[in-house]
């Protein structure tokens, strides 16, 4: 466990940050640290961290994704739909969107990996072509209000814990064994390091390249019905503010934005990180575009510290002959 | 009076001491070679003369005044200026723009002068005889010995009256590498100090008027090189007496064709390779560089497309990726040329390279097993005596030896039996050198078959059972016994009809 630690230094002072912040943020607003307060953070902050989830594979390996918006959007927004408010229709419609989901990381993953498509280009594309299908699909028009079931699990508990809690918690166990404990993760992060030594070693750099993205779809689709439960509705621009928040999050949790390093558990705290911080914002009467602002301001701080372990790792190389 | 008069340098890093104790004087116009193991202390030394880093303690007087760089440019301001092993070159610019970068001719308008440039690019390239630069190529297309070449020009686009070269043979061709020998003893006739780091002792004997010797961190001692035998220098780079760097040569290989070739072609540089390797052989594989040397070991391995048959222990297989080479028993492995691009993750740990070919092998029912890992790591660590701290330790921050060696386990982890070795000791210290040289000949009596390539023509000789030697694609000789010699070799890479 120490040894993980001083690996991940950047994750360890992800979660200092995230406590300084809680404790500063209670310090402006005496009820912040209230449980019932505490409770709805988790459940905010656990959107942001299923979404981040996919994107922090995709990160660490070397991509980003930028699709998430409107995969989330059309995942919530055909689930509304096609379930017209009943919960009947769910059992097919959630399996049917999540495989809709990942099938949206299949083409970004085979555009990157196999037809060489730069990530951004590619994602961004996606992101277009589903925002304008689903504009096509709707005609603007409001979608009926969510499934109960699905509102269960995101707004409902289970012996006081938040369904939605529950389920980020599994999420993240599923990617720390996949990250830590197998293979699979052994082989994202020799890609995300460098491609052509993965390549040279073996790894089977073009599937698990696409792998992150379908997660990565699969994530986005999952929090865009969800989301749509605690919305108790579906609309347009719903998943406009995850693609920020997604990226912040990997990258307050520690990852380097050019891949081969972080972990989910970093993602937690900075998921976590940023939805106290829309707590804190408003208890100072800052107004939402100064929280655009101090978001900006919180990823170029993070990122320009992870670029800074990353010169001295440099002068480390450098002087290697000693 | 001497130029350069150094005297008790130290640097530490942390707990690390890199250097303890360097004396060292040089004077205008002479050779100056520093000799000495990886992690011997020569590396800090230069860096500290160009102005990379900064020493703790001791002193530098260069013209007789105080010098302490803060940063390379301002080495540069009193004449000093490095050329390093690891290239500093931006892949995007072209030949000319990073010679000049940083302080390209300008116009009157504070833009760059282009045409100034090319003329001073020209006049230099000329002046010092270069191989074949075209200054407008852009950098990414050259050559790893190319880049070397334009790292060079960079160098003396400066006009240092101390020039640094740090291995800078060791990525070139033998007749590039010539020039560079012809190159520094024309510096040091125009009246510059060249400080030439090499680990090929001919090399040194060609040009060095002096040499200083490293051992753990201090100088040892320094000559006249016309002054010291060989014997004397090596037992003073590694502190005991060396036998022989060369392994006695047994004959292990059988009859068994462990690796069947036959019209391998590939692009314009490989163009119908014929040849046997058996096991227990080590085959190697010389010529001029860029005959095809590199587009074989890359085409076998499954890193470039080519056509033609190739068989793996009798069975006709088709390689189209690393993965595919690297699989099963019948697999086949590389050690690449480009060991910190395409051999090591250097930001991750020893273990983490040693297992990532393998890392399958390690997983019960899809969760790695931690114990199962470190106990192959340990064994390999142990058995090609890599120097880490700890198996978490990161490749970057090993020696050019230990880190080859890293790679050497990561590719007997692998249960491949062919291997295809593209100059493994190349930038390796002479210690290491001996150990990979007998690791090739342990792993052939195992019944490995290895395919060696090497740019250090003495080393095809000692230690292959057969040299194959490749002209324009093809297998210009294959030379055995008695005829393997270094003139031999020569003979058949630049005759157009060797009568075979």
């Amino acid at each position: 466990m120490s040894a993980f630690l001083a690996r991940n230094r950047l994750i360890v002072l992800a979660y200092a940050g995230m406590v300084v912040l809680l404790l500063v943020t209670a310090l402006f607003s005496p009820g912040f640290l209230s449980v019932s307060n505490m409770r709805s953070t988790v459940v905010l902050a656990a959107f942001v961290g299923i979404v981040a989830l996919g994107q922090t594979f995709v990160i660490i390996g070397g991509g980003i994704d930028l699709s998430v918006p409107w995969v989330l959007n059309s995942a919530a927004i055909i689930m509304a739909l096609l379930c017209g408010g009943q919960d009947l229709p769910l059992t097919w419609v959630m399996p049917l969107l999540l495989a809709g989901g990942a099938f949206i990381g299949l083409v970004n993953g085979v555009g990157v990996a196999r037809f060489g498509v730069p990530p951004i280009i590619m994602t961004l594309a996606t992101n277009v072509i589903l925002q304008g299908l689903i504009l096509v699909l709707t005609g603007g028009s409001p979608t009926p209000s969510a499934p109960a079931l699905i509102q269960f699990l995101s707004v409902g508990r289970i012996g006081g814990f938040p369904v939605i809690a529950l389920i980020w918690l599994a999420l993240t166990l599923a990617a720390t064994v996949l990250l830590s404990k197998a293979a699979f993760g052994r082989h994202l992060y020799a890609l995300g390091t460098s491609a052509t030594v993965a390549e040279f070693s073996g790894v089977p750099t073009a599937r698990t390249t696409i792998l992150t993205y379908v997660i990565s779809g699969l994530t986005a689709a999952f929090a865009g019905m969800l989301l749509t439960g605690y919305s108790g509705q579906a609309y347009l621009g719903m998943g406009d503010a995850y693609l920020f928040t997604s990226i912040a999050a990997v990258a307050i949790g520690g990852a380097s934005i050019l891949g081969g390093s972080g972990h989910y558990l970093g993602t937690v705290a900075g998921a976590m990180v940023l939805t106290i911080l829309t707590g804190l914002l408003p208890a100072l009467n800052l107004s939402s575009g100064a929280l655009l602002i101090v978001y900006g301001a919180v990823i170029l701080l993070t990122v320009s510290i992870g670029s800074e372990a990353f010169a001295g790792l440099g002068g480390k190389l450098r002087r290697k002959e000693g | 009076m001497d130029l350069v008069t150094v005297t008790g340098l130290s640097k530490r890093y942390g707990g690390i001491v890199a250097l303890s104790d360097a004396t060292f004087s040089a004077r205008a116009g002479e050779v100056h070679a520093l000799l000495g193991e990886n992690g011997a202390g020569k590396s800090t030394f230069i860096q500290i003369l160009s102005g990379a880093v900064q020493h703790d303690g001791g002193s530098i007087l260069v013209d007789g005044q105080d010098y302490r760089p803060v940063n390379p440019d301002a080495a540069q301001a009193r004449g000093i200026a490095a050329v390093f092993q690891e290239l500093s070159l931006v892949p995007d610019l072209s030949v000319e723009q990073n010679i000049w970068f940083r302080h390209e001719p300008r116009t009157w308008l504070g833009t760059v002068n282009r045409a100034e440039m090319r003329r001073k690019t020209l006049a230099l390239l000329e002046k010092y005889n270069f191989p074949a630069l075209r200054p407008d190529q852009e950098l990414r297309r050259l050559t790893l010995a190319e880049r070397q070449i334009v790292e060079i020009a960079k160098g003396l686009a400066k006009d240092p009256r101390i020039l640094i070269l740090d291995e800078a043979t060791s990525a070139l061709p033998a007749r590039e590498a010539e020039w560079l020998l012809k190159l520094t003893r024309q510096l040091a006739a125009e009246g510059r100090l060249v400080i030439f780091i090499s680990h090929r002792m001919a090399e040194v004997r060609a040009i060095a008027d002096r040499l200083t010797i490293f051992r753990n961190g201090a100088t040892v001692a320094a000559h006249e090189a016309n002054a010291v035998s060989d014997t004397e220098i090596v037992t003073q780079m590694i502190g005991r007496h060396l036998d022989r760097l060369y392994p006695e040569r047994v004959a292990t290989a059988t009859d068994r064709v462990a690796l069947r070739v036959e019209g391998l072609s590939s692009g314009s540089r490989l163009s119908g390779v014929d040849f046997a390797l058996r096991e227990g052989e080590v085959l190697g594989v010389g010529g001029l560089q860029g005959h095809g040397q590199r587009e074989l070991f890359q085409a076998l391995f499954g890193a470039s497309r080519a056509s033609g048959a190739v068989k793996l222990w009798g069975k006709p297989v088709s390689i189209n990726n690393p993965r595919q080479a690297l699989t099963g028993r019948d697999g086949i492995a590389l050690v690449p040329e480009d060991r910190r691009g395409q051999g090591l993750l250097l930001t991750k740990s020893v273990r983490e390279n040693l297992t990532l070919s393998v890392i399958r092998r390690f997983t019960e029912n899809g969760l790695l097993s931690r114990q199962k890992e470190a106990a192959l790591v340990k064994e390999m660590v142990d058995f090609l005596r890599i120097k880490a701290g700890t198996p978490e330790q990161l490749a970057g921050t090993l020696s050019g030896g230990n880190q080859q060696k890293v790679i050497f386990g990561k590719m007997l982890l692998t249960q491949a039996r062919v291997l295809l070795l593209y100059d493994p000791t190349r930038g390796v210290d002479v210690g290491t050198k001996g150990e990979i040289f007998q690791l090739m000949r342990d792993l052939a009596a195992k019944g490995y078959a290895i395919l060696f390539h090497s740019s250090d023509m003495p080393e095809l000789v000692h230690v292959a059972d057969r040299v194959m030697v490749m002209r324009d694609g093809r297998v210009a000789a294959t030379l055995e016994g008695d005829r393997i010699s270094e003139a031999g070799i020569l003979r058949a890479a630049m005759l157009e009809r060797e009568a075979a």
